[in-house]
């Protein structure tokens, strides 16, 4: 009876610890700085929801595989997952990802503060909600204001071009800059001599993401994805063709290996000093403030993407690639709790996390933008805020990513095509209607009157709040 | 006796089952049930239905630009890669196959890039590649020449990929090649000696034709590890720029976890299978009429 008794009494306790210990949530994201407010937040986390998060890091370029196999194969690896806007979709299609309207009520993620893009296209599917924002991705123009107000380049510039040098605001003038600061080591810049060569711009090079640079000049041209009524793809359009002509021009005044650059070796080449001008998503302005990763602390402008003149105004449009949502695995071994902790990083905590050189997201809400005093690292108030509204300029003229089932393999045949004739081993015409086929032929694998459907629908989602 | 042999066979049977029922569940079923995908058209990207569609996938294989863009990248690997590893491995165990001071620690030393991780080595060769300031452009500055676009050049990429797995495997064919070497006995050495062969003539007529053995055997493991070369594809330059220096590893591992085809990737696998094994037999042939009796 005693044996029993005591027995008894250790399952007891074990059975209380057990219960008692709390729920492990397993978080899965691109690794490096954008998961560090999971592993700042941990404790907080855990004392407020009574959750132990494991956070498992894959590299950027990785991410759509690792998280579909384990969605596909029903593992259930992931409880919270950071998601890339243009995979949403064909997750939540699936039914891999766990809606959230029913938790909305309990705990409002405040969505009315989010800017359109992010609220409407980057978290919905089909009219439901399957994810709360964490990172506001657009591509907007950095340049060296030092270099832009030295009154000896100013000067040359006049006499080569016969203007102001000024921040371009068209793809012409954007050559034109980029063409006159491209310097050999040996030659003078600003007064100086230079150590190294100077390069008049970069883009991102690497063929996930090329699209993005070459799609701020097609749509900028007008260049829309596909026809609405028919899904011809309309990449290789007359804007499509201009655009990829006006990139090859760019290149010239690019470093030799920018085929080969990603976020890191683009941030790198201006941060170090190397490079007149970038068009980069809006963390490189902080990072730019910032001297333990930048070399031109306070000689950093920032500005809208360049566009084309019409009726004597600029029409521009900003690629708004990537971005970073929070969403629930269908799968997951406690939904609320796990809405809980993406609330708190969505809500709670997202002014410190954009706000910070240390992580790579970016400003999505009303709130970021309504307080400048926020952005530590810059030298003063006005500086945050001219960042702040050089990224929202951007964010107004806003061109929306893909967010259909296939995006990712919509963008990479379209990047690989947009290498080839940066390469010189297409023309551009010949490039862009290889791109063209392999569209069509993906449309047919994921089903045409689908594609065709959501897509009639993104477009009048986009329109209605004026992106399109 | 009868009696016993059939016990004996019982137990024979169930000490070797567990093998058999392992194999068949990790080797020869996935074997199957991969190749019977690779006539389904089966793209999961929708959780799209599996359609049996009989030699379809191989069919595209042949018109597939960027597959044979991948095989060629491939086989430049093998031409160039391993016959450099081959004539430098080669050359490099000659040297260390005589005694001085300090071999040991030599050898070991040259086993180092082996035995480097994988990653660790592309890591390392992205930096040397650098464009404005790896040390091999500053290098090649310091002697007066021009900086080489090592990764952003379609033409210099896939050599590029080249040179990293030369310098990380050419210390296999060292180590295989000198242990091949050593196994040659003196006698020999001296007999042709005594003979009155001069160096070439022993390195030729007995060094040679005794190490042809090793000597296939190391081929035919890099030619096979090389065809299937992926992780320094991804470090250095991910394919590109494009699909400039994809290998077919690398363009397979995009039809099926990227894109997601299943039954496309099931069958560039089978055909790689049939490629890897077509180049090993023509090699064992071609060696095996040349045997040293």
């Amino acid at each position: 009876m005693r044996k029993f008794l005591l027995f008894l009494l250790a399952f007891v306790l074990l059975a209380s610890v057990a219960y008692a210990s709390p729920v492990k949530l397993v978080v899965v994201g691109d690794a490096g700085h954008n998961l560090k407010p999971f592993e700042w937040y941990a404790k907080d986390l855990k004392e407020k929801f009574d959750v132990e998060l494991e956070v498992i890091g894959v590299p950027f370029g990785e991410l759509y595989e690792k998280e579909k196999v384990e969605l596909i194969a029903g593992t259930g690896a992931f409880d919270i997952m950071i998601v890339y806007p243009k995979f949403l979709a064909e997750f939540a299609a699936n039914g891999w990802l766990y809606p959230l309207d029913e938790f909305v009520a309990k705990l409002d993620p405040k969505l009315d503060d989010v800017t359109p893009g992010y609220r409407d296209f980057y978290c919905k599917y089909g009219g439901k909600l399957y994810a709360l924002p964490y990172d506001g991705d657009v591509l907007s123009l950095y340049y060296r204001k030092d270099l832009l107000e030295n009154e000896e380049e100013r000067k040359a510039f006049k006499e080569k071009y016969g203007y102001d040098l000024k921040v371009p605001e068209t793809w012409d003038e954007y050559l034109d800059v980029a063409e006159f600061f491209t310097r050999k080591a040996g030659e003078k810049l600003a007064g100086e001599v230079l150590q190294r060569d100077f390069y008049g711009t970069a883009y991102y090079g690497q063929k996930d993401q090329i699209f993005a640079w070459w799609g701020n000049i097609f749509a900028s041209l007008g260049g829309v994805y596909f026809d609405e009524e028919t899904m011809e793809p309309a990449i290789n359009s007359e804007a499509g063709v201009k655009a990829l002509e006006i990139m090859k021009e760019i290149h010239k005044y690019c470093p030799p290996d920018v085929l080969a650059y990603g976020y890191e070796e683009l941030k790198d080449v201006f941060l170090n000093g190397d490079c007149f001008m970038v068009i980069q998503w809006p963390c490189v302005g902080k990072k730019g403030a910032d001297p333990a990763q930048s070399k031109i602390v306070g000689k950093i402008g920032v500005s809208h993407v360049p566009g084309v003149k019409k009726d004597g105004e600029i029409y521009y449009r900003a690629m708004m690639p990537c971005g970073r949502v929070l969403a629930i695995a269908a799968q997951s071994k406690d939904p609320w709790k796990a809405y809980q902790v993406i609330h708190y990083l969505s809500v709670v905590t997202s002014l410190d996390d954009v706000s910070t050189p240390e992580t790579g997201l970016d400003p999505y809400r009303y709130s970021h933008f309504a307080h400048p005093e926020a952005y530590e690292m810059f030298a003063n108030v006005e500086d945050a805020k001219i960042y702040l509204a050089g990224v929202q300029k951007n964010m107004e003229k806003g061109y929306p990513e893909m967010v259909l089932p296939g995006t990712v393999e919509y963008e990479e045949t379209l990047g690989v095509a947009l290498t080839r004739a940066l390469t010189g081993e297409l023309d551009p015409k010949s490039a862009l209607d290889e791109a063209a086929q392999a569209w069509r032929d993906i449309l047919e694998r994921f089903g045409k009157e689908q594609q065709k459907a959501l897509y009639q629908e993104l477009v009048k989602g986009w329109r209605a709040v004026g992106l399109w | 006796m009868g009696g016993l042999r059939k016990r004996d066979w019982w137990i024979a049977f169930f000490f070797v089952l567990p093998v058999v029922v392992i194999l068949l569940a990790i080797s020869i079923f996935p074997m199957m049930y991969s190749f019977y995908l690779s006539l389904c058209k089966w793209d999961i990207g929708m959780g799209g239905q599996r359609t049996f569609i009989g030699a379809g996938n191989y069919l595209r294989l042949f018109s597939d630009a960027r597959f044979f863009n991948s095989l060629k990248n491939t086989g430049r690997v093998l031409l160039f890669g391993v016959g450099a590893q081959f004539a430098l491995g080669l050359s490099l165990a000659l040297l260390l196959n005589r005694s001085f001071r300090g071999r040991s620690l030599v050898v070991t030393l040259f086993l180092l890039p082996m035995m480097i991780s994988p990653v660790v080595v592309g890591c390392i060769w992205k930096i040397i590649y650098h464009y404005q300031y790896g040390p091999l452009n500053y290098l090649l500055n310091r002697f007066g020449f021009r900086s080489v676009n090592w990764l952003g050049s379609s033409n210099v990429s896939p050599y590029s990929i080249v040179l990293a797995d030369i310098w990380e495997w050419t210390p296999f064919m060292v180590i295989t090649l000198l242990a091949g070497l050593q196994a040659i006995p003196d006698d020999l050495y001296e007999a042709a000696r005594v003979d009155g062969a001069n160096r070439w003539q022993i390195f030729s007529g007995v060094v040679f034709p005794l190490l042809r053995p090793v000597v296939v055997i190391a081929i035919l493991i890099r030619v096979m590890d090389a065809f299937k070369i992926f992780d320094l594809v991804v470090l250095l330059t991910m394919g590109g720029p494009g699909q400039a220096s994809e290998s077919v590893a690398f363009y397979n591992y995009l039809t099926g976890f990227k894109y997601f085809s299943m039954g496309y990737a099931s069958a560039m696998s089978y055909v790689q299978l049939a490629v890897i094994v077509a180049i090993a037999n023509v090699f064992l042939r071609s060696f095996r009429g040349r045997e040293v009796v």
